[in-house]
């Protein structure tokens, strides 16, 4: 099973150029360090609540970009009191280049992705997602499309995929502009779901508005 | 963190009270999971719950999750404030059904 950090990265790769998604270079660096916060909430390293987001646990995980992000959340004595989501966020997207170059390496080691002419391809020309874990062998975006576009309820590895999409703005990957637009108070509804993902969308929110206000006023 | 339940009829009512968090995670996931397979509707009493995390949500989603499947029934009942905000914020209270009361919850989950 991918990562959150794995995930993201294959999401915001563009199919057709082999080359990240044209967005905001802060906006990357914050969906790639809200997909290792998840992945370090699934692992029970931290812990939020409303107010902050608490390392619980300095246990290594074994992955070394996860390790790295967990020793960004344990660097002053007082980080042990916790620290508002969205600074936890920015701590660890200084980091984002470095993760995601580590996870397009690991996808071309196992075998997703290919590495040509310095662009990163698919491995098969349809684009398969890898399974959510071994109880249901589905494509993920099946698996989304299920939980979007009916009332069954997500399992949290579901919901922080759900966000990562929504944040990145790529659910047209999974729905079509049809069911995008019924799916709208669905996918408002989901997305909230998380708190480090609230946290995610508003710091994204925010750097696509100063970005569209520095564009126009250029 | 304690758990204790109760049968009222076909009903499993659990009681939780302290905090659920990422220590109490995994027991009480264990916990509420189990009764599941025997008796999928469920009312829990959170009135002695203080605290609750990202990780303690997580805790009822899989619940909930599980409860849907077996075609069973779930309802919360006596919230704190704190508590209920966090349902709120996260938009928990959407999927899972909170009463104001066992009575309501009872009512709901037969």
């Amino acid at each position: 099973m991918l990562s959150f950090v794995e995930e993201t990265t294959l999401l915001l790769l563009d199919d057709d150029s082999g080359e990240f998604v044209d967005m905001p270079v802060s906006g990357f660096g914050t969906v790639i360090a809200g997909a290792a916060l998840m992945d370090l909430a699934m692992h029970n390293r931290v812990d939020t609540d409303l107010e902050k987001l608490t390392v619980v646990s300095k246990e290594p995980t074994g992955d070394a970009i996860l390790d790295d992000a967990l020793a960004q959340l344990s660097q002053k004595p007082e980080d042990a009191e916790g620290m508002r989501i969205l600074e936890a966020i920015d701590r660890v997207a200084l980091k984002s280049q470095d993760y995601s170059a580590e996870a397009l390496k690991r996808l071309v080691d196992c075998g997703i992705l290919r590495q040509d002419s310095g662009r990163f391809l698919w491995m098969f020309r349809t684009r398969r997602y890898p399974v959510i874990d071994n109880r249901e062998e589905q494509e993920v975006k099946a698996r989304l499309r299920q939980i979007l576009l009916t009332d069954e309820i997500p399992d949290p590895r579901d919901v922080v995929l759900i966000c990562l999409v929504a944040a990145c703005e790529l659910m047209e990957l999974i729905l079509t502009p049809e069911e995008l637009a019924a799916a709208e108070p669905r996918i408002e509804q989901l997305r909230k779901m998380d708190l480090i993902g609230q946290a995610v969308a508003k710091a994204v929110r925010e750097i696509e508005f100063i970005f569209r206000y520095a564009t126009s006023a250029a | 963190m304690d758990i204790v339940h109760e049968k009222d009829g076909d009903v499993v009512i659990f009681r939780l009270s302290g905090r659920l968090d990422s220590n109490a995670a995994a027991s009480a996931e264990a916990d509420l999971g189990a009764a599941v397979a025997g008796a999928p509707s469920l009312a829990i009493d959170l009135s002695g719950l203080d605290y609750i995390s990202s990780a303690g949500l997580r805790v009822m989603l899989v619940l909930a999750r599980k409860v849907q499947q077996a075609s069973g029934k779930l309802a919360l009942f006596g919230l704190q404030p704190a508590v209920r905000q966090v349902f709120t914020v996260s938009g928990f209270d959407t999927i899972i059904s909170i009463q104001p009361d066992a009575a309501a919850a009872l009512a709901h989950v037969r």
